[in-house]
């Protein structure tokens, strides 16, 4: 007998001892594939958060770091891009002033020029003005004293003024510079003029030409050379008030609302204009005292960039999107392989537990045939025994008394053999696993007990055991564990041809509980040894063994957490360690 | 049927009740029946009061049937042995036969048969014994 003890057939177990050695199936398939799933489904969630952060946090960090980057380049390309608007605008302006200078100054330096002018020669001024340039309104000619003596525009009653207090002509006459712009100023009409004005001396005496412009010429100038939305160019003077304005926004003379500093070059300032942020550039021109701001929204400014941003977030949130997406289909897709091929182990486990059985009642049946055939035995002899009594030929006791003697031992011996297939039933039925803490010492000893009464007799083996003391218990089934033990002893035995030395030896090993079965037998070759654990693997020949042994054992140890360790010297013999974890709790048992 | 031209068969079997009905059916047939419930008590039988055929039952406790075969041979290489067993695969019957026991029977045994298969026994022993005796007697 391998995994059945005939014994239990017997009458006399107790019968404690016959309930608990019922046929064990220790793979409790529908709690176990319950906790599969459960643990799969965990797995799955652990696996997908862990993805989705390792994935996502670089992510956001990455683009807050590209937002942040983006942000500045963009901000400063907007600003590049006004001082740029600026710069173009100031030198346009720049230009077209120096421009108007020099055709006043070509006119004085016409040696024609007679002093005082004629009529005819300030209106052949105007008309060559007029011909250079639309922005000249009138043109008129001012002696030391400040008195116009010549002039040629709409209003002749100006003919004669003084114009000594006039700020613009005072700056022009005591300073080095020959020429001069005014600031803005509302004529009587209330429309926006300046006066551009030149000082040259005419036979020894200081004459000042000056001609008055329409403002709205520099406007158009300024207009046609902007580029870019939302982008308002405009003149202040020194005092911050508007020499050339939108009209939308404000009139000439109004006071602006930012008072550009002296500078070099262009500039950048920002403030709320009418509670919009907006960005201003801002330059003084080098022919007038006039600063040009260009002003444009922030919000506006920075569309460009908004833009690119609101892109590149779309952009970044559909590709973590998708990826989450991919993740987690990717993952969904391991996950359920990995399922089936739990699935699939879990069913080979339950083939092995199955085939196990089968070979425990191959060997069962054998024992029971045994068992049965012995009572039958009885049944026929005694039965010739009857016969024989009714044969004249014996003249034998035939007296009913002998009779009913016969029959009552053909009735015990039916009455045997029934009890064998009753019992035979009831370790049919199976049952819940129970665990209990185990002695691991007094469950060998009992297995060896019980070895040593029938298996290990026909052989001269001595079995020695040291037990360790104060060996923890481990929580498992107690037949189970029987089982392991029965297995890899009864193979030690196997592996002993007359006689040997089985030594049994148990220990704690850090947090194992180490059993160990050494032999002195024939030993395992190296080429056999990884096979050995292989379902059917035997080298057992003339149906002796099923095969199933050592895999059995092996998996019964793996499911209580441990391992087995085999080490073996061909002709020396092989040393069988079961290591068990003994504060390890059986999933598969609660 | 002639009561003392019968032998002498050892029955060893360590079922009681199946030993003595089938000593009973042996007796009244003319053999000398003598019986042993194991092996150890069958070899001292075989040395004090030697047997011509034994049948010898193959799962006992103790020693074994075929354990006990090999002894009995050992002792007396002449006495023929008929297996009896409650549980004979064929690989086990030809290892039985090819450890030299003259056949085997597989319970429950019909008596005709185990009668049939003692005469067979018995006629090879005495043809051994022939045999041994012209290759030892003097030419």
């Amino acid at each position: 007998m391998r995994v059945w003890d005939m014994r239990l057939l017997q009458d006399d177990l107790p019968t404690e001892k016959r309930r608990t050695e019922h046929i064990y199936d220790y793979v409790d398939s529908e709690e176990n594939r319950r906790r599969v799933d459960q643990h799969f489904t965990k797995l799955q969630r652990k696996l997908i958060i862990g993805l989705i952060i390792g994935f996502l946090l670089p992510n956001a960090l990455l683009s807050a770091y590209f937002h942040y980057q983006f942000t500045h380049t963009l901000r400063d390309s907007a600003i590049l891009s006004l001082e740029s608007v600026a710069d173009n605008q100031k030198n346009s302006l720049d230009l077209y002033l120096r421009e108007r200078i020099g055709n006043l100054y070509n006119l004085l330096l016409n040696p024609s020029a007679t002093v005082p002018p004629t009529q005819a020669t300030m209106d052949g001024y105007l008309r060559s003005l007029v011909r250079f340039h639309d922005g000249f309104i009138d043109v008129g000619l001012i002696d030391a004293k400040g008195i116009l003596i010549g002039y040629a525009g709409p209003t002749p009653e100006q003919l004669g003024q003084d114009f000594s207090d006039a700020p613009w002509l005072k700056q022009l006459l005591n300073r080095d510079t020959s020429h001069i712009i005014s600031d803005s100023y509302l004529d009587s009409r209330r429309a926006a003029h300046f006066t551009v004005a030149v000082r040259h001396v005419i036979q020894g005496q200081v004459y000042v030409l000056r001609a008055t412009l329409d403002p709205d010429e520099l406007y158009l100038l300024l207009r046609s050379t902007v580029h870019g939305s939302n982008v308002e160019s405009s003149l202040v003077n020194a005092q911050g008030r508007y020499q050339v304005v939108d009209p939308k926004i404000a009139t000439a003379t109004d006071q602006a609302p930012f008072l550009p500093p002296a500078t070099e070059s262009v500039a950048i300032h920002e403030q709320d204009i009418e509670e919009t942020r907006t960005l201003i550039a801002y330059t003084w021109l080098t022919e007038a005292p006039w600063s040009l701001l260009v002003s444009q929204p922030l919000a506006v400014a920075q569309s460009g960039m908004y833009q690119a941003r609101l892109i590149l977030t779309i952009s970044l949130v559909s590709i973590s999107l998708l990826f989450c997406v991919i993740i987690f289909f990717t993952i969904r897709k391991l996950m359920d392989d990995a399922r089936r091929m739990a699935e699939k182990g879990h069913q080979l486990q339950e083939m092995l537990a199955h085939a196990s059985k089968l070979a425990s009642i191959g060997e069962l049946a054998a024992g029971v045939a045994h068992e049965i055939n012995n009572p039958l035995a009885i049944i026929m002899a005694t039965s010739g025994v009857v016969r024989d009594m009714f044969n004249p030929e014996f003249d034998l006791d035939n007296s009913p008394e002998a009779l009913f003697k016969e029959l009552d031992v053909i009735d015990n011996a039916a009455t045997r053999a029934k009890g064998i297939t009753k019992k035979l039933q009831e370790m049919g039925k199976t049952r819940m696993p129970q665990t209990e803490p185990c002695d691991i010492n007094a469950q060998v000893e009992t297995v060896l007990a019980r070895l040593k009464k029938v298996e290990l007799k026909s052989k001269a083996i001595d079995v020695q055991f040291n037990p360790a003391e104060d060996l923890p218990p481990i929580l498992a089934e107690a037949e189970p564990l029987r089982q392991v033990f029965t297995n890899l002893m009864l193979n030690a035995a196997d592996a002993i041809s007359d006689k040997g030395i089985i030594t049994v030896t148990t220990a704690v090993q850090d947090s194992m509980v180490a059993i160990t079965i050494a032999d002195t037998g024939r030993g395992i070759p190296p080429q056999n040894l990884e096979r050995i654990f292989h379902p059917f693997f035997t080298t057992k020949g003339g149906g002796q063994g099923t095969g199933l042994g050592l895999s059995i054992a092996a998996s019964i140890v793996k499911h209580l957490g441990g391992v087995i360790k085999v080490n073996s010297i061909v002709g020396r013999g092989s040393t069988f360690t079961v290591l068990l974890p003994h504060n390890f709790y059986c999933p598969l048992d609660t | 049927m002639d009561k003392q031209k019968k032998f002498k068969v050892l029955l060893v079997d360590d079922e009681d009740i199946f030993r003595e009905a089938t000593a009973r059916q042996l007796k009244v047939r003319g053999f000398t029946v003598l019986t042993a419930d194991g092996g150890e008590a069958a070899l001292e039988l075989v040395q004090s009061d030697p047997p011509d055929v034994v049948l010898l039952d193959q799962e006992m406790p103790g020693m074994h049937g075929t354990e006990t075969f090999v002894a009995i041979k050992e002792l007396n290489p002449l006495i023929e042995v008929i297996m009896l067993t409650g549980n004979t695969s064929v690989d086990n019957a030809l290892e039985l036969m090819k450890l030299g026991t003259f056949d085997y029977l597989m319970k429950p045994v019909n008596i005709d048969e185990l009668l049939y298969k003692i005469e067979d026994a018995h006629a090879r022993k005495q043809l051994n014994e022939r045999r041994q005796r012209s290759n030892t007697a003097p030419s």
